[in-house]
């Protein structure tokens, strides 16, 4: 093993890899050393007065979301693998479109809903007297709105990961359980869900990624954390080092989550998923069945049907007014940015485990999981450690050619962070589709004289190309939903739809928002019917 | 005493044209070691998942001590059977010790009463030392025995086996065949396997059925059932056999082999001749008959000859000792009356 990755070490193919994957990892290193940045005035404020109150509002959140995601991801998981109930098909799709809606867009449409001036509202007034002041029920922006709207905007993580274990689990398990008179209940809580934890925890850990990463629903509801705390500091006070102290302490949330992760996935070894036998599901009518079918509705009014109604009926009034105002480029802007940056985190991608597949190296394979750490990571703070990058590639041309060159804030600045940030998501579908073709085939096409590249192009590229299509897509929806990375990295004067529905938003302008996030949403929604064919593997 | 009653068992699956099981009947006496044999598809597995409950008979009755558990329109959960069951692939729970996994189904019995009984299931398995083990730090015949205990501990009325010996090292095999029969019996236990392999059956059953397609072909102790077998099919399942055609008119038996038995009465009218059954003979002995050697191969336990009768051109596979030496391609053999058993088709 050694030798090879010696002797293949000047190969082109592995040079290719060695940069991308540095080029990866040379913002996520960059973060680290804000660590030793001198510490100013503004610092010390921040440090005693503010980083406290982020620890606390992140936790609580935390601690929130986790409690509403699992209880709904991880029971509707089961419901759906196991059971057969009214609605049952329409669920088991029907329950992951809340994906499709960006926690900030779920924000701004819910705080619309329980408005005073809304339509809800105002018909409940109208029709039946109720009133219940500014907000109807309960005033929505605050950390305990924002504990509901992530958790009914996030558990579909736990839920599409929870049913893809559970339809795989073996059935015979059951059955043994229930030969030794163990009942229903007693064998979910005590064989399903203890079996299930690895699974769990890494749809949980993806959620908690999330929250750490979202900057617009926090910043509209008014909860302060650290990428609040990021952006206040880069742009109200200038004060880069602060910023970058402040990305150091989101990482070490961010380490924490992926310890957690990897500690659960060890005990993946013996998880009970069975090649054979899975369970048929069981026929639950009458009170019963509809009880689950009220269960399931829940998350899907919540976390999408409710938000995209209110937003298609604020479309209705401001259409015609977001057609005008620069449609044209704001679609093209957000589309060619998003397509460019999916196609070059593809090519990288299939680089990589091409080159992985031709030399099957381990030490190869382990540098380059460093390229998908992005995934993990805030998109502030890898926005602030592509800055500095950029900024001291910029001094270093002035000071040693007396160039200057501007790559801040340009398309190529943009690029770059969303092949940092969105690698995972390429690298890992192409992956899937590598482990199901035969080493053998390549065996085969070099034996019989093609080379490399000849092999890559006629052989793998075509029997990858479902997977470059749903991963390529995939990256797409990720760039154009993005919100933090493209605020902090954006040209002067350039809008995409995420910034667009966010900056109308926060100037209480959310009906002209609505087209925007619709088209969003709309767009969302391509890949919800990809991921179900991914993950999810249909039973009988 | 008769422990499980099945009257006119029927099981067709949605979407299928045949029925899985067709008219199963049987009773199961106390004490019994019971074999379901057939190919795959034959129903067995049906049958044992509609036993245990996993399965709703479409007709026909399932009695459990005299208590009706399945019929067309009632069903026993499967929790409520006492019926144990240990599957094929064992489906021991991989987050729990060996402990727990048989501690499992004894929650009924107070704490003490549970550990006692726990104690004794480790015993008669021989699981000593493995208590606090996982299963995947078993060997596959520890994992069974494992198995075997959790379903034995409950202390059910009747323990299922589905193909309990397909995951074994076949090095082992017969000896965890024997191992297996001594838990079942000095538990006392009622039992019924299902297997594809008929020396599963030879070594441990007391009674089999032979099923295709759903349907009972003969039922009876493993010893008739391989001296006389119902019809060809059961004949070849059980090893090799010549079958050869006598119409009620032919005289193939005597002109070939020189027989003179007595013409079945019934109508059956293939005759089967085990390989073993034919004995080289000396040349021109009384009652032997003259074959020609066509080919010889070599299976270590014994010499298998294809052979073509001198008279009738009859093809034949014959067993000799492996340390007999084909000299000429010229041979003598001869075949006893009581080795013929007339078949049905």
């Amino acid at each position: 093993m050694k030798n090879i990755f010696f002797k293949s070490f000047f190969s082109p193919w592995v040079i290719s890899v060695l940069i991308i994957t540095l080029l990866i990892s040379m913002p996520i290193l960059v973060i680290f050393s804000g660590i030793w940045n001198e510490a100013g005035d503004f610092w010390v404020h921040i440090r005693t007065e503010l980083v406290p109150q982020y620890i606390r509002n992140t936790l609580i959140l935390a601690v929130g979301v986790s409690i509403i995601s699992l209880i709904f991801g991880v029971n509707l998981a089961w419901l759906i693998s196991n059971f057969d109930f009214p609605g049952r098909n329409f669920f088991d799709w029907a329950l992951i479109m809340p994906i499709a809606i960006p926690a900030y867009i779920s924000g701004f449409a819910w705080a619309g809903i329980l408005d005073y001036t809304s339509p809800l509202y105002t018909f409940l007034r109208n029709n039946f007297g109720w009133n219940t002041g500014q907000f109807l029920f309960f005033d929505i922006l605050s950390i305990s709105g924002a504990i509901v709207i992530f958790s009914f905007a996030l558990y579909p993580y736990i839920f599409l990961i929870a049913k893809a274990y559970f339809d795989r689990q073996s059935g015979n398990l059951f059955e043994a359980s229930a030969s030794l008179g163990r009942s229903k209940m007693y064998t979910y809580f005590n064989l399903a869900l203890p079996m299930a934890r690895p699974a769990i925890a890494a749809g949980l850990s993806l959620v908690l990624m999330e929250i750490l990463n979202d900057y617009g629903l926090v910043k509209y509801f008014g909860v302060d954390t650290f990428t609040t705390g990021i952006f206040s500091a880069w742009f109200a006070f200038g004060d880069k080092s602060a910023a970058m102290k402040l990305a150091v302490y989101l990482m070490v949330f961010v380490l924490f989550l992926l310890i957690f992760e990897k500690m659960q996935r060890r005990r993946l070894r013996y998880s009970g998923v069975s090649e054979g036998k899975l369970m048929s599901r069981i026929k639950v009518s009458g009170f019963k069945g509809w009880l689950i079918t009220f269960f399931s509705i829940i998350p899907f009014i919540v976390g999408f049907a409710f938000p995209f109604l209110q937003l298609v009926y604020w479309s209705f009034d401001t259409w015609e007014q977001f057609l005008t105002q620069g449609f044209i480029r704001l679609l093209t802007n957000s589309f060619l940015l998003a397509a460019i940056s999916a196609l070059i985190v593809m090519i990288s991608s299939v680089l990589i485990i091409y080159t992985l597949r031709l030399y099957h190296s381990r030490r190869l394979k382990l540098v380059s999981v460093i390229s998908t750490l992005g995934y993990a990571l805030p998109g502030a703070v890898v926005a602030l450690g592509l800055l500095v990058i950029l900024s001291w590639t910029e001094n270093f041309f002035i000071q040693h050619w007396g160039l200057r060159i501007v790559i801040t804030g340009t398309w190529f600045g943009l690029i770059y962070a969303y092949l940092v940030r969105f690698m995972a998501v390429g690298y890992q579908s192409v992956e899937s589709g590598s482990e199901k073709i035969s080493r053998s085939i390549d065996q085969a096409a070099l034996s019989l004289g093609a080379g490399k590249f000849r092999n890559l192009w006629f052989n793998s590229l075509p029997l990858l190309r479902a997977s470059i299509i749903s991963g390529f897509l995939l990256v797409m929806i990720d760039v154009l939903k993005e919100l933090p990375l493209t605020l902090l990295l954006r040209p002067f004067n350039f809008d995409t739809l995420a910034i667009r529905a966010f900056e109308y938003a926060s100037d209480e302008r959310v009906a002209e928002a609505a087209p925007a996030a619709v088209m969003i949403i709309l767009a969302g929604l391509m890949p919800v019917l990809i991921i179900n064919r991914l993950i999810g593997r249909t039973k009988i | 005493m008769i422990v499980l009653e099945a009257f006119n068992l029927k099981k067709k699956y949605a979407g299928e044209y045949e029925f899985a099981v067709n008219d199963f009947n049987a009773n199961i006496l106390k004490g019994e070691i019971v074999a379901l044999l057939g190919e795959s598809g034959c129903g067995k597995t049906t049958i044992l998942r509609m036993i245990a409950g996993f399965e709703k008979p479409d007709d026909g009755i399932l009695k459990l001590n005299s208590q009706k558990i399945a019929s067309k329109d009632f069903m026993t959960a499967p929790e409520k059977r006492g019926v144990g069951i240990v599957f094929q692939d064992y489906a021991l729970f991989p987050h729990k010790t060996v402990n727990e996994n048989i501690l499992f189904g004894l929650f009924r019995l107070s704490k003490d009463k549970a550990k006692e009984r726990l104690i004794e299931m480790i015993a008669l398995t021989g699981l000593n030392g493995l208590e606090q083990r996982y299963p995947h730090e078993l060997s596959g015949g520890q994992q069974q025995r494992v198995a075997l205990a959790r379903a034995l501990a409950p202390d059910p009325s009747i323990l299922l086996l589905d193909e309990p010996f397909s995951n074994l090292d076949a090095m082992r095999k017969n000896e965890l065949r024997f191992e297996l029969r001594d838990i079942i019996r000095k538990a006392g236990t009622t039992a019924i396997f299902v297997t594809h392999d008929t020396r599963d059956v030879l070594a441990i059953a007391d009674r089999v059925f032979v099923l295709k397609k759903g349907v009972t072909i003969q039922q009876g102790s493993p010893e008739e059932v391989y001296r006389k077998p119902a019809d060809s099919y059961v004949a070849s399942f059980f090893g090799k056999t010549n079958i050869i055609a006598v119409d009620p008119n032919s005289s193939v038996l005597e002109d070939c082999f020189g027989l003179c038995i007595p013409k079945n009465q019934h109508l059956e009218n293939l005759a089967s001749i085990r390989p073993r059954a034919f004995k080289i003979a000396q040349e021109n002995t009384e009652g032997a008959f003259e074959a020609k050697v066509l080919e010889q191969l070599y299976f270590g336990e014994f010499l298998e000859l294809i052979c073509e009768t001198e008279n009738q051109k009859l093809q034949l596979i014959v067993h000799a000792d492996p340390d007999f030496v084909v000299s000429s391609r010229k041979i003598w053999l001869r075949v006893h009356p009581e080795d013929v058993t007339y078949v049905k088709h």
